[in-house]
C-alpha cells in the first residue's frame, strides 16, 4: 500500500517535471503574428529623474537610456536611446499590446528606479487614444530604494497601519449587522463607496470644504444604511424570506448600487479637492503626508470611541448582547429591532467614514469600496464573525498584514496573502479570535 | 429606430454564444447552489480554469488543444478543494466569501505581470485555437441560416459544439438527480443533520457537487474561450458568476430547464434592453428639457442595474424562477 502511494507520488513528480521543461522550451519558440501597418503609430518613453528639492519634487530629463518595445509574446518591435529630453519615439506597427522596457543598467551611475517593478511598463490597445502613447519612467531617491531594509519594512508598517484602521472601520458595520440579523451582507462594500462619492459630491462639486462635509456625509452614510434596513432587508425578514435568500439579494442590492454609481460618477477614477497636494513630513525614516498623519490620528480616535461605546454605553451593551444571542436578548427586553436599526445606522456611518478616509488617501472610484471588500470579510473572519472587536482587531491586522506582505510579493498580488490567512483561520479557528464555536456548526 | 434590427438581435441572443455559455456555468452552478445549495460565487473561477487550461496548453506546455481538458479539470480539482477544504464543514456563508474571495484572486494572479509567461497577464492568450478551428466543416467567412438565425460559419460551429454539451450536461444533471447520489444531495440541502444520522459522509457528498459542478462550469469557459479565439482574465471577473446566478435563478433553481431556460431568457431580456437604449442615444443623449436622462456610455451601466434589481426582485418575490416550483426551493435548511 505505501509502496503504491509512493510510486504514484513518483510518477506526480516526474510529470510536473515534464510540465516544466516543456514549458522552458515553449516559452523560447514565440508565435509573431505581424499585423498590417495602417497608420503610423508610436510610443514615447520619457525618461526623468525625481528629486526633493526643499520639499517640493522636481524632474529632471535623463538621457542616454535604453528602451525596448516588445510585443506582449516576446517579439522585439524595437527599441532606441533617450535625447536630452529625456525622450525617445519608436514607431510601432500597430494599436496593439506592447511591453516597453527600460534598460537599468544604461542608467548614469547613481540613478536607480524609484520602484524597482517599474522598469517595465505594459500597455494595451485600448490606451492609444490618438496615435502616440507616451509612457513615462521615474528614476531617483523613491521612497523605497536606497532605503535600509529596516526602513522599507517601516515605511510599509505605516501604509499598513493607515490602511488597517480604514479596514477596521468600514468592517464593524459589516460583522455588526451579520451579529445581529445573522446576515453576510456582500452589499457592504457599496456602502463604503457612498461615502467616498458623497465626498467627492459635497467636497469637489460643491466646493465645501471636506472638514465641514465630511461630518454631513458620516451622517448621510449612517441614513443610508437605515434606508436599506428599511426599505428592503427589514421587509424581508418581515416576509419570512430565508438568511440565503437574503445573502443573493445584497448581491443584486451590489451589482445594481454600483452600476448607480458608475451611471452617476463615470468610470474613472478621480481625486477629492481637499489636501490632495502635500508632500511628505520625513519623520525619522518615515515619510508620511500631514493629511494622512491627521486621518491615522483621526482613524485611531474614532475606533477606540467605538470600542468605548460598546464596551461601557448602554445602547452598546445592548447591541453586544443582541449578536450573542437575539431571543436571550429580547427576552431581558432589549428592543432588538431598535438595535438592529441603530447596528444599520452606525454601520452604515463608519462605511462612510472609511469611505472618505480611503477617498483621501488614494482616489475616489465607483468601486472603491467593493474593492475593499474581501479584505473587511478576511478581517471579520479573522477577527471573528459577529464579534464588533473581533472586526476592529481582524481588520486593522488584515490591513498592516496585505502592506507587508508587498515586501515579499509583487503588489499586484499583495492581497493574495489576506485569501491565505482567511482559509488557515478557516481551518485552524474558524469562528476567529474572538468568535464563540457556536456560532459556526 | 430600427426595430426590425433589435427584434432579430433579440430574438438570436436566445440560442447565440453568450446563452450558451451561460447555461453550461448556470447547469454547474445549478448542481452546487440549487441541488445542495453551496454558495458558490465563484463559478467565474471555474470557468477561468477551463479556458485557461486551453489557452495554455499553447502558451506554456506547448501540447495539443485537446489535453487543455484534462489540465482544466486538474485546476478545477485543486481550485474545488482549496475553496472546500476550508469551509464546506462550516456554515454556508464562508463558502460564498472564501469563493468570492479566491475567485478574485485567481483573476489577479492570471493578469499579474509576474506569471506572465503562463497566463499571458491582461492581454490573456490568443493563437491556441487553431486545432479547434481545423475541425470546422463550415466556411468561416460565409453566413449561414435564415434570419433571424443567421451566422457567420465561424460562429456556427461553435453554436452547434455548445448546444450539444448543453444537452449532454443536462442529460447528465437530470440523471445525477434521479440517482441515489442526487437524493442525498438533496437531502444535503434540505436537512444536512438527517443526511449525515443516515451515515452519509456529508463533507465528501459537498465535496463532491463541487468539483462535479465546478467541471462542468469549466466547460462552459471553454465554449467563450473557442468562440472567442481567445482567454481575457477580465472575461471572469467576480460579477459573470452573479449574471450566471441571475439567470439561473430566472429559470428556477433545482431545475434541469431552468438553468436552460433562464440562461437564453436573461440574454433576451440583456440584448433587447442593450439594444434599445443604444438605438435610444445613438443621435446624442436623450433630455428631457435640460435633463440629460442617459447618454450612450451610460448604457451598459444601466443594464447592469437592471441586471441587479431583476436579481433582488426575483429572490424576493419568486426565489422558485419564472417557471419553478416553490417546494423545491429550500436554501435555507442549512
Amino acid at each position: 500500500m505505501l509502496g503504491d502511494k509512493e510510486s504514484r507520488r513518483r510518477v506526480l513528480l516526474k510529470f510536473v517535471l515534464a510540465l516544466t521543461c516543456g514549458s522552458g522550451l515553449v516559452g523560447g519558440l514565440s508565435a509573431s503574428h505581424s499585423a498590417a501597418a495602417s497608420d503610423d503609430y508610436s510610443i514615447v518613453a520619457s525618461v526623468q529623474n525625481q528629486t526633493l528639492v526643499n520639499g517640493s519634487t522636481s524632474r529632471l530629463p535623463v538621457a542616454s537610456v535604453s528602451v525596448t518595445v516588445t510585443k506582449t509574446d516576446g517579439s522585439k518591435i524595437g527599441s532606441g536611446v533617450t535625447d536630452e529630453n529625456g525622450l525617445c519615439t519608436i514607431v510601432v506597427p500597430s494599436r496593439d499590446n506592447y511591453l516597453i522596457s527600460i534598460d537599468t543598467a544604461s542608467l548614469p551611475d547613481g540613478l536607480t528606479m524609484i520602484d524597482a517593478n517599474k522598469s517595465t511598463v505594459s500597455i494595451s490597445k485600448d490606451l492609444f487614444t490618438t496615435n502616440t502613447k507616451r509612457v513615462t519612467f521615474f528614476t531617483g531617491q523613491g521612497a523605497e530604494s536606497g532605503a535600509s531594509e529596516f526602513e522599507r519594512i517601516l515605511q510599509r508598517l505605516t501604509d499598513g497601519i493607515r490602511l488597517g484602521l480604514i479596514i477596521a472601520m468600514c468592517s464593524v458595520g459589516l460583522s455588526l449587522v451579520f451579529g445581529t440579523t445573522g446576515l453576510t451582507n456582500f452589499a457592504h462594500g457599496e456602502m463604503v463607496t457612498f461615502g467616498g462619492l458623497m465626498a467627492f459630491y459635497f467636497n469637489v462639486i460643491l466646493e465645501i470644504p471636506i472638514l465641514i462635509s465630511g461630518p454631513v456625509v458620516i451622517i448621510l452614510g449612517g441614513l443610508f444604511g437605515l434606508l436599506l434596513n428599511w426599505g428592503i432587508f427589514a421587509r424581508l425578514t418581515k416576509r419570512g424570506i430565508g438568511l440565503i435568500s437574503q445573502l443573493v439579494v445584497t448581491v443584486g442590492l451590489s451589482i445594481m448600487l454600483r452600476n448607480i454609481y458608475l451611471f452617476q460618477f463615470g468610470g474613472r477614477t478621480k481625486q477629492l479637492s481637499s489636501y490632495s497636494k502635500q508632500t511628505n513630513l520625513e519623520i525619522g525614516p518615515i515619510g508620511i503626508t500631514p493629511r494622512d498623519l491627521t486621518t491615522a490620528i483621526l482613524g485611531v480616535i474614532i475606533l477606540v470611541s467605538v470600542a468605548l461605546f460598546l464596551q461601557r454605553s448602554r445602547l452598546g451593551k445592548a447591541i453586544r448582547a443582541v449578536s450573542d444571542n437575539v431571543q436571550l436578548a429580547s427576552a431581558t427586553g432589549i428592543d432588538t429591532r431598535k438595535v438592529i436599526k441603530l447596528v444599520w445606522f452606525a454601520g452604515g456611518a463608519l462605511a462612510a467614514t472609511g469611505g472618505i478616509f480611503r477617498g483621501l488617501d488614494e482616489q475616489v472610484s465607483f468601486s472603491m469600496g467593493s474593492d475593499l471588500l474581501f479584505l473587511m470579510f478576511a478581517g471579520i473572519t479573522l477577527g471573528g464573525l459577529g464579534s464588533a472587536f473581533g472586526a476592529l482587531i481582524g481588520g486593522f491586522f488584515i490591513g498592516i498584514f496585505v502592506e507587508m506582505s508587498s515586501l515579499l510579493v509583487p503588489s499586484e498580488l499583495k492581497v493574495a496573502p489576506a485569501l491565505f490567512i482567511l482559509i488557515v483561520v478557516l481551518i485552524v479557528r474558524p469562528q476567529g479570535i474572538l468568535g464563540k464555536s457556536q456560532r459556526v456548526g | 429606430m430600427d426595430w426590425n434590427q433589435i427584434l432579430q438581435n433579440t430574438v438570436r441572443a436566445a440560442v447565440g454564444v453568450d446563452a450558451i455559455y451561460f447555461a453550461i456555468a448556470a447547469l454547474g452552478l445549478n448542481i452546487q447552489f440549487g441541488y445542495t445549495g453551496l454558495v458558490n460565487f465563484g463559478q467565474a473561477a471555474f470557468m477561468a480554469c477551463g479556458s485557461y487550461g486551453l489557452g495554455m496548453t499553447a502558451q506554456y506546455f506547448g501540447i495539443g488543444l485537446w489535453w487543455g481538458i484534462p489540465l482544466g479539470i486538474v485546476f478545477v480539482i485543486l481550485l474545488a478543494l482549496i475553496v472546500g477544504i476550508p469551509t464546506l464543514r462550516l456554515r454556508a456563508d464562508y463558502l460564498a466569501i472564501v469563493t468570492i474571495a479566491t475567485a478574485e484572486i485567481v483573476r489577479l494572479f492570471v493578469r499579474s505581470v509576474k506569471f506572465n509567461k503562463m497566463f499571458g497577464g491582461t492581454e490573456g492568450i490568443s493563437n491556441f485555437s487553431r486545432e479547434y478551428r481545423d475541425l470546422n466543416p463550415f466556411d468561416p467567412g460565409s453566413t449561414y441560416g435564415i434570419a433571424p438565425f443567421r451566422f457567420s460559419g465561424y460562429t456556427l460551429i461553435t453554436i452547434i459544439v455548445g448546444w450539444t454539451l448543453v444537452a449532454i450536461f443536462a442529460c447528465l444533471v437530470w440523471q445525477l438527480m434521479r440517482s441515489p447520489w442526487g437524493r442525498v444531495i438533496k437531502g444535503i440541502r434540505e436537512d444536512e443533520d438527517a443526511v449525515r444520522s443516515l451515515g452519509k459522509n456529508v463533507y465528501a457528498y459537498k465535496m463532491q457537487s463541487l468539483i462535479i459542478g465546478g467541471i462542468i462550469g469549466m466547460f462552459a469557459g471553454m465554449v467563450l474561450a473557442l468562440d472567442r479565439g481567445s482567454v481575457q482574465p477580465d472575461n471572469y471577473s467576480r460579477d459573470v458568476t452573479f449574471y450566471v446566478l441571475t439567470a439561473l435563478v430566472l429559470g428556477g433553481l433545482a431545475k434541469v430547464s431552468g438553468s436552460i431556460v433562464g440562461s437564453m431568457l436573461f440574454w433576451v431580456l440583456f440584448v433587447l434592453s442593450d439594444n434599445f437604449l443604444r438605438e435610444l442615444t445613438r443621435n446624442g443623449p436623450l433630455r428631457l428639457g435640460d435633463f440629460t436622462v442617459i447618454q450612450s456610455t451610460q448604457v451598459g451601466a444601466v443594464n447592469y442595474m437592471f441586471v441587479g434589481l431583476g436579481l433582488m426582485l426575483l429572490m424576493t418575490y419568486r426565489p422558485q424562477g419564472l417557471f419553478g416550483n416553490r417546494k423545491e426551493m429550500a436554501l435555507d435548511g442549512r
